[in-house]
């Protein structure tokens, strides 16, 4: 992917971002998000818990929950290949921060870009939650959704999600 | 002698709350002399420990108040309602002034002489005339120089308490020049010969100007044991005199003293020159039987030292860090099988769970000490409000974060008031509805998985739902058409401006704080649930998490999951036939001639239901007075497991209460197996529905 | 050779005070928290020098547990120093008959409990 990241006029700052795929839909993320990016570990489900919590995992030594994130958008659930991976993030909460693993289908590349070059999205983008998209990157004929990862997981409203009927009503607060 | 003070307060502080336990007992059974025992020896103890750090106001205070018990004891005086009273008033002034010692604030002084005066009717005490000064009554005028003669002649049996002659000896020769003469009082024969006889007796000149009470002070203790004379010559200074030693050494170790004839001519007839001899002793065996003593340090001594909290946390950061690499030693070692290893690894299992307990120790404090604070409250309290009630608390051994104990006694205050107040009705009131004229208040703490609860429960008059609710509504907190669990109604009662006294009872109008409760609970990561049901009582429950979470487990596997059930609650281990589990309509197995409910696990986790053919393994947990079975694929084996959290995406699933890692590096999850049998209860009511 | 005392006290601010006085002046010191507790500390090691026991404590008092030092074979000749609040005549002649050595009256100085513990012990 190519950026301009020579136009000085523009007014917003130049950040890293990392993009990567599900499944056949492109994201992408500030990389100042991501802590590490891990293969997929042996993971432990915990029982009666929501479609979209895969399970914990062992982060050296720490406990990580991890999610699925095709889940979280309305896909089909992961199916793990050689290039699954499992992006982890900081995300911040009510003021807290909370580490989470997010299963991705693929990591595709690292790039910056200024952030003037974020546009609001545009309709296309409504088959997800508008609060999960940031804005849109158009690159040629391409576009990817920048998303609002702290709003993409400590949602813990499950609409977006394909089976909420285990999950107990959570949110009226 | 300042740094000291800590421990003296701190002490003084749970030997006050003893007494006041004890002081409540008493007044529920004034006739328990081992009420008034206890009482009697805290107070004791409170006088010993404040009249060693001179705090002689506090000590004579105590000195007075434990006459009255010590009377009552000896059976001279009667425990009254008025002492009862006193003391208990007594009680509250302690507590104030061991922080002013010396009665500073004007208030104490009006407080202490109040009380003295009331506690000096009771003992009836002959007035103050009693400090006479019998201090100063002779200092001695013989400061002079003078030659004192101790004839110390000891029981045959002094050794037999221990008593040393010889050191008696050595404390009297330090008072200044000296002559020891040894002697015997008969020899013994070798075949009647006893060593533990003392058949020495000694004859001792001193050239000194130490006063005869002092002399006699170094012999305070054989008083009754031995026969002690003492002669004294002024301005004579007859030991430096070389005659006087011709003299001593014709006597020594002879069954006679100095002949005193002889004696008086050498007083008489005294030079002052004579080099300085100093006649010894020797001869007399010195056992020193110390053989190689063991220096090991094993201080109990308990001095403490303050430690910031943030190190504490790192200890136990690193204690578990250790435990789980020492499992994974375990493990490798398991697969290697190198004997030498397996030594070592066994050996760091060991050190890691004694420091893991100690670790433990540091933090944690038994609940108990709050309770007996409650004992109080609920003794005045029922007073005030014309109550009978009966104070009940349970499972105070169950240990707790002291700092999470200090936070909580509060937020508890402030329930167990609400139950007094609102819940429990006057007795007239319980009569009329058929209940025991008393009303019980219950206070209850016990462990599961790695949560510690405290339950708050009466058999008031209970929360009636349909107030809450309407209340709710009127409040704007919910809409008339929502349709909530009775659970989700009670938590209404911790909203911020719900006051539940005008709700729930008429009388006062102090709703305000269980907002307060709920939020300083929360705080502690803890939750708050209330159950109630009209006139038969409510239930508050608590949670709080265990801060540090190393704990026993028993590592179980549930569909090729791994699985931590604390060993705290594991009473036994079953194998069964799934066919008899199966096939039980009652849910019940008879084990060992009790009939034990057990829960299939399988089906409460979704998973595949049990293979008929098949056998489980049933660990029966006990959860509060019950006892469950749940059911297992296989029991892996004990394994001490560090708990952490797994986070707030599974706040819903609650029955697993964090998860730990396994020597392989996998996870296993703790359950919390309270939880789960709540799960079941609910899943079989909703059946039953 | 270091001596090793026993002291034996339900108070723990008596145990420290009375530990670090003779910690001080190079005792190894040794608690236990009544008579019970004494005796088991007393057990479990091989050379108490001394002991120094409060009377008033729970689970054995102080004559009970003088009484079973002086059980011991190897402690019949054990010094034994009581501790006492005043001048309780009648206690510490119990105490004395019972095979104590000699007794430290509360409230005690430092230099007052050294003096005591050097008459019975070297």
């Amino acid at each position: 992917m190519k950026t301009d990241v020579t136009n000085e006029n523009n007014l917003g700052e130049t950040k890293s971002f990392l993009s990567f795929r599900l499944g056949e839909e492109h994201f992408t993320i500030p990389v100042m998000k991501i802590m590490e990016i891990l293969e997929v570990p042996k993971i432990t489900k915990v029982p009666q818990s929501p479609n979209f919590l895969v399970g914990v995992i062992n982060l050296r030594g720490a406990v990580l929950p991890v999610i699925d994130t095709r889940i979280k958008f309305g896909m089909t659930q992961m199916e793990y290949t050689i290039n699954t991976c499992i992006l982890v993030l900081s995300v911040e909460v009510n003021d807290e921060t909370l580490v989470v693993g997010a299963l991705v289908d693929s990591v595709s590349e690292v790039f910056e870009l200024n952030e003037s070059k974020i546009k609001p999205s545009p309709s296309i983008a409504t088959k997800y939650r508008a609060d999960y998209i940031a804005g849109m990157i158009q690159e040629d004929d391409h576009f990817m959704m920048v998303l609002n990862i702290d709003k993409v997981f400590s949602s813990m409203d499950l609409e977006s999600m394909a089976e909420s009927k285990e999950v107990k009503v959570e949110e009226n607060k | 002698m300042e740094e000291m003070k800590d421990t003296y307060i701190q002490e003084a502080n749970e030997l006050l709350e003893n007494l006041e336990s004890s002081l409540l007992s008493l007044e529920d059974n004034p006739n328990d002399n081992s009420n008034i025992e206890q009482v009697f020896r805290v107070m004791h103890t409170l006088k010993g420990n404040s009249s060693m750090f001179g705090l002689t106001k506090i000590a004579e205070f105590v000195h007075d108040l434990e006459t009255i018990y010590d009377k009552i004891r000896q059976g001279e005086m009667n425990l009254s309602k008025e002492i009862l009273n006193t003391t208990l008033a007594s009680f509250d002034h302690l507590n104030r002034i061991i922080h002013d010692s010396e009665l500073q604030d004007p208030k104490n002084i009006e407080n202490h002489q109040e009380l003295i005066k009331k506690i000096h009717t009771f003992i009836q005490k002959e007035s103050t005339a009693t400090n006479a000064n019998v201090t100063s009554a002779t200092t001695m005028e013989n400061n002079a120089l003078r030659t004192v003669q101790v004839i110390f002649q000891p029981n045959e049996d002094l050794f037999l308490d221990g008593t040393n002659p010889l050191f008696l000896i050595a404390d009297l020769t330090s008072l200044g020049k000296n002559c020891v003469i040894p002697h015997f009082k008969r020899v013994q024969t070798l075949d009647e010969y006893n060593p533990t006889f003392c058949i020495t007796y000694w004859e001792v000149y001193l050239e000194t100007k130490v006063p005869k009470e002092e002399i006699m002070d170094v012999f305070v203790f054989v008083e009754g044991n031995a026969k002690i004379e003492m002669n004294e010559f002024p301005y004579v200074n007859l030991i430096s005199n070389r005659e006087f030693i011709t003299t001593v050494n014709s006597v020594i170790f002879k069954d006679a003293l100095i002949d005193k004839v002889i004696l008086t001519e050498q007083i008489e007839k005294v030079g002052e020159k004579v080099s300085s001899v100093t006649p010894n002793a020797k001869g007399v065996i010195v056992q020193d039987a110390d053989a190689a003593v063991r220096i090991e340090s094993k201080e109990k001594v308990v001095s403490s030292i303050r430690v910031a909290s943030d190190k504490l946390d790192e200890l136990m950061n690193l204690v578990s860090e250790l435990v789980t690499t020492q499992a994974s030693l375990t493990l490798y070692n398991e697969k290697n099988e190198t004997p030498e290893l397996e030594i070592i690894s066994e050996n760091i299992e060991k050190l890691s769970r004694r420091l893991r307990d100690i670790a433990f120790g540091m933090t944690l404090v038994p609940i108990n000490n709050m309770f007996s604070r409650f004992q109080r409250l609920v003794r005045d309290m029922s007073e005030t409000l014309g109550k009978e009630i009966q104070f009940v608390t349970e499972g105070g051994e169950t240990e707790l974060d002291k700092s999470i104990i200090e936070t909580l006694t509060d937020p508890l205050m402030h329930i167990i008031r609400n139950s007094l107040d609102h819940g429990l009705e006057k007795p007239e009131d319980r009569m009329f509805l058929g209940k025991p004229r008393k009303g019980t208040v219950k206070l209850k703490a016990f462990y599961s998985g790695i949560s510690v609860y405290i339950q708050i429960i009466d058999d008031g008059k209970g929360i009636d739902v349909e107030a809450v609710r309407n209340k709710a509504i009127s409040k704007g907190f919910l809409k008339e058409e929502d349709v909530l669990s009775d659970k989700e109604i009670f938590d209404f009662i911790f909203f911020p401006g719900f006051s539940t006294a005008a709700v729930v009872t008429d009388i006062s109008g102090r709703g305000v704080g269980m907002d307060v409760v709920k939020r300083n609970i929360t705080d502690l990561k803890g939750s708050i649930v209330v159950e109630s049901a009209v006139n038969v009582g409510t239930t508050l429950t608590i949670k709080l998490p265990l801060s540090l979470s190393i704990i026993d487990g028993l590592l179980v596997e549930i569909e090729k999951v791994n699985y931590i059930i604390p060993l705290s609650v594991v009473n036994k281990c079953y194998e069964v036939n799934n066919a008899d589990m199966l096939h039980n309509f009652n849910k019940l197995l008879v084990l060992e001639e009790k009939q034990v409910p057990y829960i299939n696990i399988r089906k409460e986790f979704g998973y595949q239901d049990l293979v008929e053919d098949e056998k489980s393994q049933l660990i029966v947990v006990s959860d509060g007075d019950h006892e469950v079975g749940i059911c297992v694929d296989y029991i892996v084996g004990e394994y001490q497991a560090v708990v952490k959290p797994i986070g707030k995406y599974y706040k819903n699933q609650d029955f697993i209460s964090g998860a730990t890692i396994l020597g392989d590096g996998s996870i296993a999850l703790v359950m919390d197996t309270h939880k789960i049998v709540e799960l079941y209860t609910e899943h079989v009511k909703m059946e039953v529905r | 050779m270091k001596k090793n005392i026993l002291i034996v006290d339900d108070s723990e601010s008596i145990r420290e005070v009375v530990s670090i006085a003779l910690q001080s002046e190079g005792y190894n010191v040794f608690t236990g928290i009544d008579g019970q507790d004494g005796l088991k500390v007393l057990l479990e090691n091989t050379n108490v020098n001394l002991i120094i026991s409060d009377l008033n404590m729970p689970n054995m008092n102080g004559i009970s547990f003088l009484k079973e030092v002086r059980k011991i074979d190897k402690y019949k000749y054990l010094p034994i120093l009581i501790l006492t609040t005043e001048s309780q005549e009648a206690k510490k002649l119990e105490a004395k008959q019972e095979g104590a050595t000699g007794w430290i009256i509360k409230p005690f100085v430092k230099d007052k409990l050294l003096a005591v513990v050097k008459k019975v012990i070297r």
